[in-house]
């Protein structure tokens, strides 16, 4: 079939999609109305995928602003009858993880899904979170997809599985899932749409004391069954081999790395394998099948050793003589592979490797001092990296002026100011969490004399950053907050939030002003500037590091990638800036030293702009001591 | 159906990486094959490294294209041709696009770039068979330097190893590009699978 799209009403049609964009297809299968996010790598895409059918289909999509409200969002729509989804990274669950705990006594009327994006080896985040933990702290039972055919599939049977049980499910994917490709074959669109009704019924919904000690009992049988039912799912399957001395047990995605070493060595044919894809509850029945079958049990999972620890709590419970291998034959940290499950196979069965690792680890390791550093940078013309500049300008010059031997501490954010960490800006020096640059900074300020100037970004603002800002008011912090407003959630694909005046639909509503937001809250120096204009940011800055007192400045300029689009889109052209051969000083290196922009090279030892990379945006032209950089005649 | 047939691509972001899988990817399937593949988002695509991986056959199914089992690297940078070197083992094909893309940190933090015979060199430790076009001047001649994507998109081609149809790839460019771009893509791809033949002959 040609045309064939992500919502195409095509059963059994196949179509090559992104992760992201199958499980927001699975939970269009599933028909669901209200789906509710915050942007965080891996999962941004299925909100994406949702937004761009959501009026076609009728369903309610939206960017909230973090991911405790979103949850929130969703849980209203399953209380009201309603199938609804809340999507986030791992990390974004930690910040739902106040409503979870209570949600899971209340249950689900409509299905409800929560889907944590985890995210091992951190290609993208600040940890290695498994959120396995939670779930099974929360008592959210956990469903985990081995391709991302499956998480199509379960994405769309969660829905069912959550009114079946009455209860939430999380549906747990790594980024090769979330962001890996492959041939998915398309299920019906459920089309009926409910009804939303809010019944009242303060014993079910509203905790005091009382409920609580009400519901706690009723959410333990709730998941009682659900751990009865877990054995039949077709997610959970036991392949038994006659005389097999060792079982392995493979969890999620592990389950295909470990089936394609299996026939990578050529020994599948004498080890049984149990496929988990419900790590909690865990089909104990299959579980204690297998552990009575073998002598020796390998449990293959991403991250930290959770099937593994109730495994051997079932073995201890049954005392089965089964030897448990897991976390001491593959790696906790980081991604699996089907090489790392091949080698902790071969070990296992005495096999030979199909390949000379060691040789070809060798070969990289001598090769890899080769290899010049292409770290993530800020784009050309990103003005986050002029803010970077003013900011240590007027930094050092205040901490030079104190007298004292103090250096400026930038404690930083989650987002692409944050790329300033490498040189030559390295003018990041804290990063932990959404808004934890204005926490960090706020408790800097009582024990340090340095100067302490936070940054984030407008979006971050939006989600985390206005607690702390008023904990500096009320606290009488002297720190100087920058909000780094590009107008975007830039590092996750330039989603919108409430300072933009769109919605994820599209559709316009109110631009929250950052300024006025730090100025009712009681904010003493607000001002915004433009950080293009070099010299006013940097005046700006000092005078607001100087100001006795939490100061809030607003660095606000458009995101480069955003403003390159709109200008091919205007049929603008972008006037890009060279260096005068003349005027520069080859001993100078200023531009490179202080910049570090992808577009200005060193040839030779003068400086070269390569004009395809040049946004025009002058910051460099403003640095160069001996102004040898002009732009180009338009 | 083939069995396991292992494409990584490898280059810098903003070269058009991911839009090669996805053409490759769209292609097989409508060729009726298993397809996996991966690719690193986020924080990779700010002018950093990127490597994508596509998978072909009945017995793919991980997203990944296991250490030492790459049939084919097309590398769009000599570099990056290089950092990915762990895929590849003597039967592999490496098709390097010798045009380089000489990161910022050469200019301001010291590092340094190897010669391209360095890098050569280097890579034929590993496998002999390399193919080699500069594909930044092929896509100049077809009408657009944005195309050296699709240039080496059609080398790939002309490798001749690949279980896809020309036919089918082509119908896959035109339904991406606008009627122009579509031209010009189509240009570039016959020209790159016209060099990589040569140069095989």
């Amino acid at each position: 079939m040609d045309n064939l799209t992500f919502a195409s009403d095509a059963p059994g049609e196949r179509l090559f999609m992104l992760g992201n964009e199958a499980i927001a297809r699975g939970a269009i299968e599933a028909g669901v109305q209200l789906a509710a996010a915050y942007p965080g790598t891996p999962s941004t895409e299925v909100t994406e995928t949702l937004a761009e059918v959501a009026k076609e289909l009728d369903i309610y999509v939206e960017w909230s602003v973090n991911e405790k409200v979103a949850f929130e969002m969703a849980l209203a729509a399953s209380i009201s009858g309603l199938r609804a989804l809340a999507s986030m990274k791992h990390v974004g669950v930690n910040v739902a993880h106040d409503p979870l705990m209570t949600a899971s006594y209340i249950g689900a009327k409509g299905g409800l899904v929560l889907l944590s994006a985890e995210d091992p080896y951190s290609w993208s985040s600040q940890n290695e979170q498994d959120n396995r933990y939670i779930a099974e702290q929360a008592h959210i039972p956990v469903i985990e997809p081995s391709s991302i055919q499956e998480a199509k599939d379960m994405m769309a049977d969660a829905f069912s599985l959550s009114e079946e049980f009455k209860h939430l499910f999380m549906l747990r994917t790594v980024t090769r899932i979330n962001h890996g490709r492959s041939d998915v074959t398309l299920g019906e669109i459920q089309r009926e749409r409910r009804k939303a009704s809010f019944v009242k019924n303060r014993q079910w919904l509203n905790y005091t004391p009382a409920e609580a000690r009400l519901n706690k009992p009723l959410m333990l049988e709730r998941l009682e069954k659900i751990k009865e039912a877990v054995d039949t799912l077709p997610y959970n399957r036991l392949g038994l081999r006659d005389g097999a001395r060792l079982g392995i047990i493979a969890c999620g995605l592990s389950y295909s790395y470990t089936m394609e070493a299996l026939d990578w060595l050529g020994v599948g044919y004498k080890i049984s394998v149990l496929k988990i894809g419900t790590p909690y509850p865990l089909p104990e029945k299959l579980v204690r099948k297998l552990l009575n079958s073998v002598d020796e049990v390998l449990v293959v999972e991403e991250l930290e050793p959770y099937v593994e620890t109730h495994v051997k709590a079932i073995a201890g419970e049954d005392n089965i003589p089964v030897k448990i291998h897991g976390k001491d034959m593959v790696p906790r940290s980081g991604e699996l592979s089907t090489r790392i499950v091949t080698e902790a196979i071969a070990s296992l069965t005495d096999s030979g490797l199909p390949v000379d690792f060691k040789k070809i680890d060798e070969l990289s390791r001598e090769t890899a001092p080769l290899l010049p550093w292409r770290p993530p940078a800020m784009c050309s013309g990103c003005p986050h990296r002029a803010s970077h500049y003013a900011i240590g300008v007027a930094a050092r010059r205040v901490a030079r002026d104190s007298g004292k031997d103090i250096e400026p501490v930038y404690p930083s954010d989650i987002g692409c100011y944050n790329l300033a960490y490498n040189p030559p800006l390295e003018a990041a020096d804290t990063t932990i969490c959404m808004g934890a640059s204005f926490g960090i900074a706020n408790g800097l300020s009582h024990i340090i004399d340095s100067p302490i100037v936070a940054h984030m970004g407008d979006s971050t603002f939006f989600h985390s950053g206005i607690p702390p800002m008023i904990n500096a008011v009320y606290n009488k912090a002297n720190i100087t907050m920058v909000v780094m407003d590009n107008s975007a959630t830039a590092m996750t694909g330039f989603q919108p939030h409430p300072g933009t005046g769109q919605t994820a639909t599209g559709e316009e509503t109110i631009s929250l002003k950052i300024e006025d937001i730090a100025r009712a809250c009681g904010v003493g120096f607000v001002e915004v500037i433009d950080p293009f204009d070099l010299k006013n940011a940097i005046d700006t800055f000092e005078r607001a590091i100087r100001f006795e007192g939490p100061s809030l400045v607003v660095s606000r300029r458009l995101c480069a990638m955003i403003e390159q689009r709109q200008k091919r889109a205007r049929g603008e052209k972008t006037v890009p800036y060279r260096v005068d051969p003349e005027k520069c000083n080859d001993r100078c290196n200023a531009c490179f030293e202080l910049l570090g922009c992808p577009a200005i090279i060193k040839e030779g030892n003068k400086a070269v702009i390569d004009t395809s990379l040049c946004n025009g945006c002058g910051v460099c032209a403003q640095v160069c001591p001996y102004n040898a950089i002009v732009q180009e005649q338009a | 159906m083939i069995k396991e047939f292992n494409i990584v691509i490898a280059g810098v972001g903003g070269q058009g990486v991911i839009l090669m899988s996805e053409l490759l990817g769209n292609a097989a399937v409508r060729d009726g094959l298993n397809v996996r593949g991966s690719e690193a988002l986020g924080m990779a695509v700010r002018g950093g490294s990127v490597s994508s991986t596509i998978r072909l056959g009945e017995a793919v199914l991980g997203p990944l294209a296991p250490t030492g089992k790459a049939d084919v690297l097309v590398a769009m940078e000599p570099v990056e041709a290089l950092r990915n070197i762990s895929y590849l083992s003597k039967s592999s094909t490496v098709i390097l696009n010798t045009e380089k893309v000489v990161p910022f940190t050469v200019s301001s933090t010291g590092s340094t770039y190897p010669e391209l015979e360095t890098i050569i060199e280097n890579l034929n430790r590993a496998s002999d068979d390399i193919i080699k076009l500069n594909a930044a001047e092929i896509a100049g001649e077809a009408g657009s330097a944005q195309s050296a994507n699709v240039v080496m998109l059609g080398a790939l081609f002309g490798q001749g190893q690949l279980p896809i149809k020309i036919e089918t790839i082509k119908q896959q460019i035109e339904a991406r590009f606008s009627e122009r771009l579509t031209a010009v893509n189509i240009r570039a791809f016959d020209l790159g699978y016209e060099v990589c033949r040569k140069v095989l002959k």
